[in-house]
């Protein structure tokens, strides 16, 4: 996914002059360093800084420019409080791109793996949120993220991209979901890399019987609405996915909608606690119940009880 | 007051001043007549900041009354209202609860009316508790201490790759420097020698729970930004001939400068002068103020 990032950011640097990147001393990791090399007047490592970070953005931001922060995500997290404060509440336009997000960071451990993030975002005034399935998405949504204005978080993970929309066809909009595949008896709805498993496991539900449709929501804030509560109605029972904590993430975000829209059943498939390390993503993935025989238990589970 | 004649008092107050952008080495010293009128605006501002908590009992007046002379020379002598953001002055009260100040000092120079000084605190006001870039002459949305130098930096950095003419000042207290954000900022505005940004730190020796002292001393603040390689400035932060000369300094310095303008919390207004108190009482203020 970060070599996806890299290279969309040149298209845009290419095409949008008052782009600047900023980051806080891992532009090698996170594949902003491309944007170096190609345009290194508009490139600004701040140092292991990220509160300084955030608010050097800010500034860049009032002055008209479009400063986009490339940075993990979990060090991002250490500038909440700058978020909220100085991009929030002037409602400035500086996008956040958050790389290593979810288990992505399956070497780094605990420490690295971002599981709070969506949670922390979407509560804070004027933040949207943003996440793109795999590169495909990425390449798809790139530059409408950076054009739009005002703050935007948008979130990333690390290597592991498994195909998820390569085969399908559709304009990103921020604030639109996005079928992945159609079904009848459930939903399952989610975003980034669980979506593989999920679409996965909709092709084994299919020979027991079950037909399940898949949502990549894309946009957890704003959120598809619509989309939301037409799948509720048709098929009744929701099974979110999410490679997050279920307090406050998309699970939460998708049962806000439903809870005043058409109250249907929800089972939240996600984490509750913190990562720990291992050989790579997929491993995590499996160990933390993101499968796709974790996902086909669930879904007989809300079908047949 | 009706907004025509506001505008009318700004052109008035404003007449000597330009909107031009600053060259560096133009400043002129300043004169006998600008130390007069700025000293008779600090003076009103004062009086209206210590009448501000007869409204409003949760405003920090003693926080404000140490940055009247600072936020009035700087609004007054340095602010600029070019229409080109990178040909404009910037002036950033990082230490947002000293809000008052910079409110009293705004009505002063017709951002407002004075009458919305005395709204402040009810739910309909424009004035906030901390200020908000809604608020007309505020240039940053602040309250949460450690912020404004990193967002100067960010529009100081701008102005130079614009090649603008603008300057940035970011007034802190000497408390707000135990945030580490600021020497995340500090740091990094050396990197990139963001020598058209200018820091005032007011110490008034005083922090939330009590004296500097006893809680971080600041004795050697002058040395960690010199040791960074800030060029450091001190003056009396009441004097405003001190600060008007530091800041001149500070605008023909190869460096970013940072002025340590000396300060007293709650200066002017007997009840809470130098100690940590912010507030007195509406009866007490009322007696003072009609005494």
């Amino acid at each position: 996914m970060r070599e996806a990032l890299g290279k969309g950011l040149l298209e845009i640097g290419a095409k949008y002059n008052d782009v600047m990147i900023l980051t806080a001393d891992v532009g090698d990791s996170t594949r902003a360093s491309y944007f170096r090399e190609r345009y290194p007047d508009r490139y600004f490592n701040v140092g292991i800084s990220e509160q300084d970070l955030v608010g050097f953005a800010s500034g860049m931001a009032t002055m008209g420019l479009k400063p986009l922060i490339v940075n993990f995500g979990m060090f991002l997290l250490r500038a909440w409080e700058q978020i909220r404060n100085t991009v929030c509440r002037m409602n400035l336009n500086v996008k956040l791109i958050a790389t290593h997000t979810g288990f992505s960071d399956s070497g780094d451990g605990s420490s690295h793996q971002v599981l709070e993030d969506i949670a922390l975002m979407r509560v804070l005034p004027n933040m949207r949120v943003v996440i793109p399935a795999d590169s495909y998405d990425i390449n798809r949504s790139l530059e409408k993220v950076v054009t739009s204005k005002g703050p935007l978080y948008y979130r990333i993970g690390r290597d592991y991209s498994p195909p998820i929309t390569r085969d399908i066809d559709y304009e990103f909009e921020i604030g639109k979901a996005q079928v992945l595949t159609d079904g009848d008896d459930l939903t399952f709805i989610g975003a980034g890399v669980p979506l593989f498993d999920a679409l996965q496991a909709a092709r084994d539900l299919k020979r027991l019987g079950i037909s399940a449709a898949v949502v990549n929501l894309l946009s957890i804030k704003p959120i598809d609405e619509n989309l939301i509560e037409k799948y509720a109605r048709k098929t009744g029972r929701i099974i979110t996915v999410e490679e997050h904590n279920v307090y406050g993430g998309i699970g939460s975000a998708v049962a806000e909608v439903v809870i005043s829209k058409y109250p249907v059943r929800i089972k939240m498939v996600g984490t509750n606690g913190f990562g720990r390390t291992a050989k790579n993503h997929r491993e995590l993935l499996d160990h933390f119940g993101l499968s796709k025989t974790a996902l086909v238990n669930s879904a007989k589970e809300i079908v047949f009880v | 007051m009706r907004l025509e004649m506001l505008i009318n008092k700004r052109i008035l107050l404003f007449s000597g001043v330009s909107n031009a952008p600053m060259e560096r080495s133009d400043a002129k010293p300043i004169s006998i007549e600008e130390i007069s009128s700025i000293s008779q605006i600090a003076l009103r501002a004062r009086k209206n900041v210590i009448k501000m908590q007869l409204y409003d009992q949760s405003i920090h007046a003693g926080s404000a009354l140490s940055s009247i002379e600072v936020l009035a020379t700087l609004l007054f002598r340095y602010r600029n209202d070019c229409n080109e953001l990178v040909n404009r002055n910037w002036i950033i009260l990082s230490k947002g609860h000293a809000a008052p100040a910079l409110y009293a000092i705004l009505a002063e120079l017709a951002y407002f009316s004075e009458e919305e000084l005395w709204k402040i605190g009810s739910v309909n006001a424009i004035l906030q508790g901390h200020p908000e870039t809604f608020i007309p002459g505020v240039d940053m949305s602040t309250g949460s201490l450690g912020q404004g130098l990193s967002f100067g930096a960010g529009i100081a950095a701008s102005i130079k790759m614009m090649n603008g003419m603008g300057r940035v000042f970011v007034v802190m207290g000497d408390g707000e420097t135990d945030e580490g954000q600021v020497w995340e900022a500090a740091t990094h505005v050396v990197t990139r020698n963001l020598n058209n940004l200018t820091v005032i730190i007011e110490v008034n020796g005083i922090q939330l729970d009590g004296r500097t002292d006893e809680i971080k001393p600041k004795t050697r603040l002058g040395k960690v930004w010199e040791a960074i390689g800030w060029n450091v400035i001190e003056c009396d932060g009441h004097d405003v001939a001190q600060i008007s000369k530091a800041i001149d300094r500070a605008l023909d310095s190869q460096n970013p400068t940072v002025i340590l303008a000396r300060t007293v919390r709650g200066k002017g207004f007997e009840p809470i002068e130098n100690t940590k108190k912010q507030r007195v009482s509406p009866d007490i203020a009322r007696k003072f103020i009609d005494a």
